[in-house]
């Protein structure tokens, strides 16, 4: 949002809207990364890939979800 | 007198039950506290929102690997 | 009732197990019409006719039955439409408060003696009310930001550096378009079941400690669920009350969020 003047009931939609994103902004995250992760695991033959994607998603999605809504 | 009870299932749903402990004392921590800085200095909104959303996202994180933790042990 | 009449296992005590607790017999002989549907057909008809009665002929002062409705009518507008969708809350007003009604009157169905079942405990009832919800978001978002529009302004935020959102933009996409109304469904129908299950499992420790197998040990355990089937029930309502309030808030915070881009 820009400079101009907020009120507090705004404040606290976009606090409220946050809260209920965030869950599921981690799980997409997982899901994404730890679903390229298992198929990377299932093409190579190899089993290092999935917890990696897994890890990765997750730091991902936090990373955006706090970018996005901490402003 | 035999056997007194039984446990049948798969034993990874008792690891995200214990996996989920943690975090929920975190998150209350989190959520406790932060309201309690916001009444005690509504002026400083912003940063305590901030600072309470990085710990949230942190400990939710938490919550969701003993979510997946099963799986991932089972590949590896 | 369902919970009184669950079969024990001869002498030792059998925990309720989900397949005897959900998977219910048919009521009238036709397959399809188990008693969810049923209760779900009368609650349907409850909340139609409450409104009814309350709205047909609406008084300046309220009196009755009205005076009540018109209480959650409020409660719904202050609480839910308002805070998420603006000036925008009175369009959306009938469709906010029937989901509330019928959703409350679904779980509160689970604490009332013989219905005794939360319509909501069987998936695809929640799943159905999300699917109609998500329906509706796509088609408002289209409708106000342009086809284009919509999905840029989901997955493509604003504020961020360029070569991340190569990154980013899955995840914004999952979590908006299947995440999303996955977690709107299962989050009312996990609550319903589980306490459902709560429910079923203490009252079943207090009949077969006290009616089938009454014990001098064995009598303490039983009194202990039924203290704790007491409590539960009046936590369980409360649960109620919350799931209903919350699925009606998502529901408002999905419509407004796609009336209006973000920020």
């Amino acid at each position: 949002m820009s400079a101009q003047e907020r009120r507090p009931e705004e404040d606290g939609r976009d606090f409220a809207d946050a809260m209920w994103s965030i869950p599921s902004y981690l799980l997409a995250g997982m899901a994404v990364y730890g679903g390229i992760g298992w198929l990377l695991d299932r093409w190579l033959d190899v089993s290092a890939f999935f917890p990696i994607g897994t890890v990765l998603g997750l730091i991902l999605a936090g990373y955006l979800a706090y970018r996005k809504f901490s402003r | 007198m035999g056997i007194l009870a039984e446990v049948s299932g798969n034993v990874t749903a008792i690891g995200y039950g214990l996996a989920a402990i943690g975090p929920g004392i975190g998150v209350g921590i989190i959520f406790g506290q932060g309201v309690q800085a916001i009444a005690r200095q509504p002026e400083a909104y912003g940063l305590i929102r901030q600072n309470m959303l990085l710990g949230f996202v942190l400990t939710e994180a938490l919550a969701l690997i003993g979510l997946v933790a099963p799986f991932l042990f089972q590949a590896i | 009732m369902i919970t009184l009449t669950a079969p024990a296992h001869g002498d030792e005590f059998g925990a309720p197990t989900p397949e005897e607790l959900f998977n219910l017999a048919p009521v009238a002989g036709v397959e399809w019409f188990t008693k969810p549907v049923l209760l779900a057909v009368i609650s349907a008809i409850l909340v139609i006719g409450l409104t009814w009665a309350a709205f047909s002929s609406p008084k300046l002062v309220p009196r009755g039955v009205q005076n009540v409705v018109e209480y959650g009518y409020m409660f719904v507008r202050d609480q839910v439409a308002r805070p998420f969708l603006g000036k925008d809350a009175d369009r959306f007003m009938g469709l906010l408060v029937t989901l509330f009604f019928l959703v409350l009157v679904w779980n509160l169905l689970g604490v009332v003696p013989i219905a005794q079942f939360p319509v909501a405990s069987h998936i695809a009832f929640p799943a159905v009310l999300a699917i109609s919800i998500y329906v509706l978001k796509i088609y408002l978002g289209v409708k106000h930001q342009g086809a284009g529009g919509y999905f840029k302004n989901m997955m493509f935020p604003p504020g961020l550096p360029k070569p991340i959102y190569v990154l980013l933009s899955p995840i914004e996409f999952l979590s908006n378009m299947i995440i999303a109304p996955f977690t709107h469904a299962v989050r009312l129908f996990a609550n319903m079941f589980a306490g459902h299950m709560l429910l079923a499992f203490f009252s079943m420790v207090g009949f077969h400690f006290l009616f089938v197998q009454l014990t001098p040990l064995g009598a303490p355990v039983g009194v202990v669920g039924v203290i704790m089937t007491i409590i539960f029930t009046g936590f369980e309502m409360f649960i109620q009350f919350l799931q209903a309030f919350l699925f009606a808030m998502l529901a408002s915070m999905y419509i407004g969020g796609s009336l209006h881009a973000e920020h």
